[in-house]
């Protein structure tokens, strides 16, 4: 009895000493599932990433006539395992720019590989010299970004640099307060990058005194080019215990109005009281994710779309109510055709109330 | 009685404690350096950790990360009454930190993960140089990977709570006249839930929409393979025992459409104490 308990012993022992080996195997069957370090090896990651988690190829394919698998076969004939690492940058970088998007891109020690012609194609529409005339001297700085004046006419000029960080609640309630006579409010988000969605929804949330349905929005659920999870509905709500604004707004656009700052545009959009004037806004409707080669470059790009209320894609930007073109002659004279656009509008608005 | 003699017991009771718990108890039957806890005894082992992490997580980068880790351990074995079916409980808790590089140091992880395991052991052999501890256990292992270089996905969460199987062997030999013990234990979960962002779900959405029947999931070794391996030598030192080990710690699960993957080899330094669980003797 007591042999065959020893040999029990003797067995057990053998397991639990030879569980050590297969927690190693565990760890290596990972490390299978990864990409080479080499020219091919980083080309494979990066189409594969793209391919598995970008949530605009049918769109783009429609729009712009890209076929990601037509990309792969033509810049894998440029990839070779003798070439170098900056020479492999380039061909990356050029690949990932035939998606046009502004939220994908490779960054490495070489540069931050980009494509910005969702900007550059199109006219800027917009003067930071004539910004600062019109903000003057003695502008507020509600801090982060968020800059305001009454101008001369009465009316209420906010410029937001950057949806980066949020003005609070308290600097909000200062500004609205003491804007509070004015006419009407002028947002200038001219060449605003954006920065964080929760920023321009806090701003947003001033000017309706209801719950708007304003967006949609998803996200990819799986890696087949149509793998979306179901949509959800962003509704915008007036902010509760706060001031709010209920005098006509007019909110200036241009395309360098991308990411956050095109999500405030869109969000806006559907709100009684405010009207979009200027030119569409740059785009860049998906929430960017990251993810990385095996070289350590990283890769980012839009895993997330979002939708106007009408269930439109607003990756290549949001259309404003009322189209404006800068004027040369306008510039040469000091003069912000935008802004004077929108003052008149505030004022004609104010006639035919 | 005097304010002063009041002031001096109760000093003194406080060193009294001090010392129990600091320096283990020496019963006369317990000649062998490392021997199970009878009822209302309770050993404990707190050791220092120090090793490498290599974690993997898709969600928020393809790349294998590695570095240095730190971090404590703590080791429990309990006598329970000896006519129960359960007659030792088992606990292993550890908090740990790690900074990680990517293969080409381009990138930096961190991660911060601890455990809580606690097992109901049958005492399934007894001999005099062989304790086998067999018994359910119940698991709890949480820990977050945070990726600097990432936009919207800089975090994910790590870990499950469920449980599972302990097996505690201890052996105990002679070497030059040395009184030491050999100790290897394991813990594999067996079910349980975790949670995982579903595929590209940005942390934000799940925190807007909710939608959390998405992200939770039930865990069975098919998809969510772990377990916590230790060896250790228990050596006596005067009057205490010192401890030096190896702790194991894997985790490999494929949730939400991403792979995973946490896996840490510490050496372990620490000091064992005996004592008298007062609560038992109420």
């Amino acid at each position: 009895m007591n042999r065959i308990r020893l040999k029990f012993v003797s067995v057990l022992a053998v397991l639990v000493t030879a569980l050590l080996p297969l927690s190693c195997a565990m760890e290596e069957e990972v490390r299978n599932g990864e990409y080479s370090d080499t020219p091919k090896g980083n080309f494979m990651a990066l189409w594969t990433i793209m391919d598995e988690h970008y949530c605009y190829f049918d769109l783009k394919k429609e729009k712009l006539g890209v076929d990601w698998n037509e990309v792969k076969t033509r810049y894998a004939a440029s990839i070779s395992d003798d070439m170098s690492d900056r020479a492999l940058f380039e061909v990356l970088c050029k690949m990932i720019g035939e998606l046009r998007d502004g939220h994908v891109n490779l960054t490495s020690a070489y540069d931050y590989g980009r494509n910005w012609s969702w900007k550059t194609d199109y006219p800027a529409n917009f003067s930071k010299d004539l910004q600062n005339k019109y903000l003057g001297n003695d502008y507020i700085m509600g801090g982060n970004g968020y800059n305001y004046r009454i101008l001369e006419n009465n009316i209420g000029y906010l410029v937001v640099e950057s949806f980066e960080e949020t003005m609070s609640d308290g600097r909000l309630n200062v500004m609205l307060n003491t804007m509070a006579l004015c006419n009407g409010l002028i947002i200038d988000i001219r060449d605003n990058g954006g920065g964080k969605l929760s920023a321009s929804e806090s701003l947003a949330s001033r000017f309706t005194e209801k719950k708007v349905t304003v967006s949609y929005t998803c996200y990819k659920s799986g890696p087949g080019h149509n793998d979306f999870s179901k949509l959800y509905r962003d509704e915008l709500s007036p902010a509760e215990y706060d001031l709010r604004w209920i005098k006509p707004v007019v909110v200036l656009t241009n395309r360098g109005s991308f990411s956050s700052a095109n999500d405030f545009a869109c969000i806006m959009k559907p709100l009684e009281n405010v009207t979009l004037m200027g030119d569409t806004t740059g785009g860049g409707g998906g929430m960017p994710m990251s993810s990385e080669l095996p070289n350590g470059w990283v890769v980012r790009f839009s895993s997330a779309p979002m939708f106007d209320a009408d269930m439109n894609h607003v990756e290549f930007g949001v259309a404003p109510d009322i189209r404006l073109d800068m004027k040369d002659e306008d510039i040469q004279a000091g003069v912000d055709t935008y802004i004077e656009s929108a003052c008149a509008f505030i004022n004609d608005k104010l006639v035919n109330f | 009685m005097t304010d002063s003699s009041r002031c001096s017991r109760r000093l003194s009771s406080v060193l009294l404690a001090v010392l129990v718990v600091s320096f283990p108890l020496q019963a006369p039957a317990q000649r062998n350096v490392f021997n199970m806890p009878q009822y209302t005894e309770t050993i404990r082992i707190t050791s220092i950790e120090f090793g490498t992490t290599k974690a993997r997580d898709t969600y928020l980068s393809g790349s294998t990360y590695m570095g240095n880790t730190y971090g404590l351990e703590s080791d429990g074995w309990t006598g329970f009454a000896p006519y129960r079916l359960f007659s030792q409980g088992r606990t292993h808790s550890n908090v740990c930190f790690s900074i990680m590089k990517n293969p080409r140091n381009g990138g930096r992880t961190m991660a911060f993960w601890g455990h809580e395991y606690v097992g109901f052991m049958w005492h399934a052999l007894k001999y005099s140089k062989y304790d086998l501890l067999v018994g359910p256990a119940v698991m709890c292992d949480l820990g977050i990977l945070y990726n600097q270089q990432n936009s919207n996905n800089p975090v994910n969460y790590e870990g499950y709570v469920g449980g599972g199987i302990c097996v505690d062997n201890t052996f105990r030999f002679s070497y030059f006249g040395y009184d030491m013990a050999f100790q290897a234990t394991l813990y594999v979960p067996l079910a349980g839930l975790s949670f995982a962002p579903d595929y590209d779900q940005p942390y934000y959405y799940i925190y807007r929409y909710g939608g959390y029947g998405r992200n939770l999931h039930f865990i069975s070794p098919f998809n969510n393979r772990a377990l916590t391996q230790q060896m250790a030598l228990v050596l006596p030192i005067k009057e205490s025992r010192l401890r030096i080990g190896v702790t194991v710690d894997g985790l490999r699960n494929y949730l939400g459409g991403h792979t995973h993957m946490l896996f840490d080899t510490m050496f372990t330094v620490g000091f064992a104490t005996r004592y008298q669980s007062k609560k038992w003797d109420r």
